[in-house]
């Protein structure tokens, strides 16, 4: 449903740092299979941010081609992708002033009946009914905006759903049900899921594992077969200061 | 009685779409048009024939008063003063507001002094929205002037609008707020082509637990600039907080100076202040909804000054 064909993302490097071009993604061939749920992993810096906005159009693929249901939509603007249905929960949601969640949740669906919405809270079941006149602004903890950006993203019903970091923020007792939701999604409403995550619960769930590192792809298939390579990569360079004695449960 | 352009007016700037219920004064080219007074609500004018008083009975529950102007008339200056006496312990909304059609090329303007006393445990709500309309070229101004002074326990609310086609607005609101006292302003203004607005704020906190917000959403389209200046000032225990953001469209220019005075130890004053064009995120994120760049533009701005 979705192809990777040779995608590259060249930047060119600061005056500093050579001043040469570097490729944050580095021609990476993929496809993203109907109805299943991916988990894309890696260390941090090492492209996965970039290639989940590169296939909602928030950048544009520097070479090669993005294929969407048989459609090239790589020069296609951010408007068209989600017409399209590709929807995206960005890792640090936009806040607003003067806008509620309720406003973009019309956005999202063109709903504005009362009960319809509040069909839609219900079966996104992570946010309360407290939270729909609330407004989407500075004053929503990380925790909340998270919630209200993946509510959004699901009530969208897209046929591929993109969630960058979907757990950041978000209490450790809320993950499960949140796995759990978005496998629901997929399996009601047949949403290809692709969740950019380090959290072992997203990727025990996922039907594949992709490893990103420096802008390729290194591994994708199970779990099991990914672990070896998670431990290996020693990939978190943050490891000693994050988790010190205590497992914080990521494979970063 | 009410033409077509004033009903338009009317319904702009006090959402009305006949005359209203309950008590109301409506202005039409510096004359009354008609007025009706409420069991409540007096409305009479002033001494000097230059505007109206109006006085609500001190325990007055859940009513509302109208006083909109209409300017319609070619080269016309229209100064008004109106004084407002809020009893103790009542609740009241006003509307007021000033809508200008303009359709030669003589300048049109209108300036309206409002004083407020709010008395004792009183709550008013202030709704004022400016807006000009019509195809001449004439200049439009509004100079409006605001004054309240707020009694032990009074909360005020205002919201004070300038929704489009005012080509000059020069804004003084004036408060001093007493012990326990609440005051909040919600200004929005939306300026355009070469349009200029300029606002000015001095709210002094002079009772203790006096608390007040100032909130100021500036848009600025076109070659048009607005200047804000905001000063509270702290004289007792008390908490005052302005914040003020000004979005930036097209070559929009501003200018915005919140100033914080605190006169007693235990003052509490804050303030934030921002100004710059749309947020990119904010608009990524609508279009990832599916607006288009200019759905999701005005989307943000209708927010922004709701």
């Amino acid at each position: 449903m979705l192809e990777l064909k040779n995608v590259y993302f060249t930047v060119q490097e600061r005056e500093e740092n050579s001043g040469g071009l570097r490729n944050i993604i580095d021609g990476i061939n993929f496809t993203f299979e109907d109805g299943k749920f991916y988990a894309i992993t890696g260390p941090n810096g090492s492209g996965k941010t970039t290639l989940a906005k590169l296939i909602m159009g928030v950048n544009p693929v520097s070479q090669g081609a993005i294929i969407f249901k048989g459609q090239d939509i790589s020069a296609w603007t951010i408007t068209e992708r989600a017409k399209a249905g590709i929807a995206y929960s960005f890792q640090q949601p936009a806040r607003f002033k003067g806008i509620t969640f309720r406003d973009l949740l019309t956005v999202a669906t063109g709903i504005e009946d009362e009960n319809k919405l509040l069909e839609i809270l219900s079966r996104v079941g992570i946010c309360p009914l407290s939270f729909l006149d609330k407004e989407v602004d500075a004053k929503l903890s990380g925790g909340e905006i998270k919630k209200i950006e993946l509510a959004i993203t699901i009530a969208a019903n897209p046929k591929l759903a993109i969630y960058d970091e979907p757990d950041t923020g978000i209490d450790l007792w809320t993950i499960g049900p949140m796995v759990s939701l978005l496998k629901k999604e997929l399996a009601e409403n047949h949403t290809t899921t692709i969740v950019v995550s380090h959290n072992r619960a997203f990727l025990e769930a996922a039907d594949v594992v992709m490893i990103i590192n420096s802008g390729k792809v290194v591994y994708s298939g199970n779990l099991e077969g990914a672990l070896p390579l998670l431990d290996d990569l020693s990939v978190c360079t943050y490891r000693d200061s994050c988790e010190g004695d205590r497992d914080a449960g990521c494979y970063r | 009685m009410l033409d077509a352009i004033d009903k338009s007016l009317l319904k702009t700037v006090a959402d009305l779409e006949s005359l209203p219920k309950g008590a109301y004064n409506i202005r039409k080219n510096g004359k009354l048009l008609s007025r009706q007074v409420s069991a409540n609500i007096n409305i009479e004018s002033n001494a000097e024939g230059t505007g109206i008083i109006i006085t609500i009975k001190p325990g007055t529950k859940n009513e509302s008063v109208h006083i909109p102007v209409i300017l319609s008339q070619a080269g016309l200056y229209d100064v008004v003063y109106n004084s407002f006496i809020i009893g103790d312990d009542a609740e009241v909304t006003i509307v007021a507001g000033c809508g200008i059609h303009c359709g030669s090329s003589e300048p049109e303007g209108h300036a309206g002094v409002h004083d407020f006393q709010v008395g004792k445990g009183a709550k008013v709500t202030y709704v004022e929205k400016h807006y000009a309309s019509g195809d001449g070229k004439g200049r439009r101004t509004l100079n409006p002037t605001t004054k309240v002074f707020l009694a032990e326990g009074a909360h005020a609310e205002m919201e004070l609008t300038q929704i489009s086609g005012v080509d000059e607005a020069n804004r003084l609101n004036e408060a001093v707020l007493g012990p326990d006292s609440l005051l909040l302003i919600t200004e929005r203004v939306l300026t355009d082509g070469e349009q200029t607005a300029v606002s000015t704020n001095n709210i002094v906190l002079k009772g203790a637990g006096s608390r007040a917000n100032m909130i100021s959403r500036s848009v600025m389209k076109g070659n048009s600039k607005q200047t804000f200046y905001a000063t509270m000032d702290a004289q007792n225990k008390c908490f005052g907080h302005i914040e003020c953001d000004a979005i930036i469209m097209d070559n929009g220019t501003n200018e915005t100076m919140p100033s914080l005075k605190a006169g007693h130890p235990d003052a509490e004053l804050t303030h934030e202040a921002s100004i710059g064009k749309i947020a990119s995120d904010q608009l990524t994120k609508l279009m990832s909804l599916g607006l288009t760049y200019d759905q999701a533009v005005n989307r943000i701005i209708q927010g922004f000054l709701k």
